[in-house]
């Protein structure tokens, strides 16, 4: 009886722990009021009618887009080629690249924004955005390398690059059309890990930027000094936003690996 | 390989390892150089000006509470793989990975603010036990350092389960099978052969979650303010210039937390290598 009842017990309890405190976040953003009473002393939508009104809002979540997609393109160019690179002719330099792409994992967000102040604080050339999504390219750097890396291992490159090669493919071909669409799923992976944590990031936003240029969570965190039901939509929606891209990717990421032509 | 190839092979580098120099290595070596010079020459003074007794204990809270929620998250982590792995139903199985992969992604500003809204003072786990007749309050805040061990579970666990479910997906049935028929009971076995076998990996993903603890700055700032006396904490308003304006001495305590980080992450790496 016990030995098969740990199971359940077990996986109900981490189910509870995962989902109450949005679940809870969730009914909070949508009750008149809940905070005297076992249960919401009734349901509103005033709460997120308010606050998505606000131009604040739209502007603090159309930069938090902006800049977590600029930072998953960079990101993006600037790693896959080089994976590919240490990984086909330029064995040697990979250990160096390998150290570089993992060290931002011991890096602290304020270490790293600390850091940059120190260097570029008043520099005129970079501005202070792009400053930001350099450091969030920095603090990502791990996610994006282990995921084509990993998709990299698992491919046979020198048969494909033999095989591109006899057929006339120049390195920027072999690139492009062999080993790019190869890679497709791992580079996926990449950007929905990059996306997700640049479009949360908060140490770097509010060290860097502060109150200049306010993003999602930088407006999120305002709201929860001085309107709990407003900040609670806030954070539903910052929940919603992290789940959708990533169930989307990933439900992406699946069917091209299911429908196989992936080189197509 | 001609030299010319070579030489072009490099230059694909060029892009990668300049902005890595000019993002990631040239803004540490700043710090690190104006931490180790004290009146324009090479010395250790800042370090002990910034080891004040209230820098002391940001360090002791940032490493009990990376210890413990390490701890937690990879002990809670190995128990939800293994009842993941070992379910039945392959529904079950990817509903529950893909849970972890999400709620992995969900940290920072927005889980505080969710905690908040749970066990805060006025939270919905804390109303609903007062119901039941347990007093959450005063006695546990989710404001203090216990409270940081709890929200900081919540991006521990998932983080957990997804390194550790590859690990005992790798443990064979034969072996537990071996084990039974030499005599071993379950508890034999989970000491004698699983654990040994998944100690690299444990001990990995124990590392990793120290460090991703440790460096962490969005939750705490969220629920405490600065209430909790942290490490990053301490960094942050000294970046700022809130409190004394004092460069060198931000520049001591953001190396030694990297010095914190390197070992954490050195030993990670090197426990994650051992287990190929």
């Amino acid at each position: 009886m016990s030995r098969n009842l740990w199971r359940p017990t077990v996986l109900s309890l981490f189910l509870a722990f995962m989902i109450v405190p949005v679940l809870a976040t969730a009914l909070f953003s949508i009750s008149v009021r809940w905070d005297r009473s076992l249960w919401p002393e009734g349901l509103t939508l005033e709460w997120w009618q308010k606050v998505t009104a606000k131009t604040a809002f739209r502007r603090a979540l159309w930069n938090s887009l902006w800049v977590s997609g600029l930072t998953v393109v960079i990101s993006a160019a600037l790693v896959a080629p080089t994976a590919w690179l240490v990984h086909s002719r330029l064995k040697r330099a990979r250990w160096l690249v390998e150290i570089l792409a993992i060290l931002p994992f011991g890096l602290p967000g304020v270490v790293l924004a600390l850091g940059l102040i120190r260097l570029y604080a008043g520099n005129t050339v970079m501005g202070m955005s792009t400053l930001l999504i350099a450091a969030c390219v920095t603090i990502t750097l791990p996610f994006m390398y282990r995921a084509i890396a990993n998709a990299l291992e698992a491919l046979d490159i020198p048969t494909l690059t033999e095989a591109a090669q006899s057929l006339g493919a120049t390195r920027g071909q072999i690139f492009l059309r062999v080993i790019l669409p190869n890679i497709r799923a791992g580079l996926v992976n990449g950007c929905l890990l990059v996306f997700a944590a640049t479009f949360a990031e908060f140490a770097l936003a509010n060290l860097l930027i502060g109150t200049r240029m306010k993003t999602f969570p930088i407006y999120l965190v305002e709201f929860t000094r001085f309107d709990a039901r407003q900040a609670s939509a806030l954070a539903c929606l910052s929940f919603a936003i992290a789940w959708i891209i990533s169930l989307a990717i990933l439900w992406v990421a699946g069917r091209r690996r299911k429908g196989g032509a992936g080189a197509g | 390989m001609s030299l010319r190839t070579t030489l072009r092979n490099w230059a694909g580098l060029l892009p990668f390892l300049a902005f890595a120099l000019a993002f990631e290595l040239a803004p540490i070596g700043v710090l690190m150089r104006s931490a180790f010079t004290v009146e324009g020459s090479l010395g250790l003074g800042n370090f002990s000006r910034a080891l004040t007794p209230v820098m002391q204990q940001a360090f002791v809270n940032s490493l009990g509470l990376a210890l413990a929620s390490a701890l937690l998250g990879t002990a809670l982590g190995l128990i939800v793989a293994r009842a993941i792995t070992t379910s039945r139903s392959a529904t079950t199985q990817n509903m529950l990975t893909a849970l972890a992969d999400v709620t992995a992604n969900f940290g920072g500003a927005p889980l505080a603010f969710a905690f908040v809204i749970t066990l805060g003072s006025t939270g919905i786990i804390t109303l609903l036990l007062k119901q039941v007749g347990i007093d959450l309050y005063p006695a546990f805040r989710i404001y203090s350092l216990s409270g940081l061990v709890i929200a900081y579970t919540y991006f521990q666990l998932p983080l957990a389960i997804l390194l550790m479910i590859p690990a005992l997906l790798g443990l064979r049935r034969e072996w537990s099978e071996a084990a039974t028929s030499l005599g071993a009971t379950g508890r034999d076995y989970w000491l004698r052969v699983a654990l040994p076998i998944l100690r690299p990996s444990l001990l990995g993903c124990f590392f990793l979650l120290f460090a991703n603890a440790f460096g962490a700055y969005a939750t705490a700032w969220t629920l405490t303010g600065s209430a909790v006396n942290l490490v990053t904490v301490q960094i942050a308003a000294l970046a700022r210039g809130e409190v004394q304006f004092d460069p060198a001495l931000a520049d001591a305590l953001a190396t030694l937390s990297l010095a914190v980080m390197l070992v954490a992450v050195g030993l990670c790496q090197m426990m994650m290598r051992r287990r190929a």
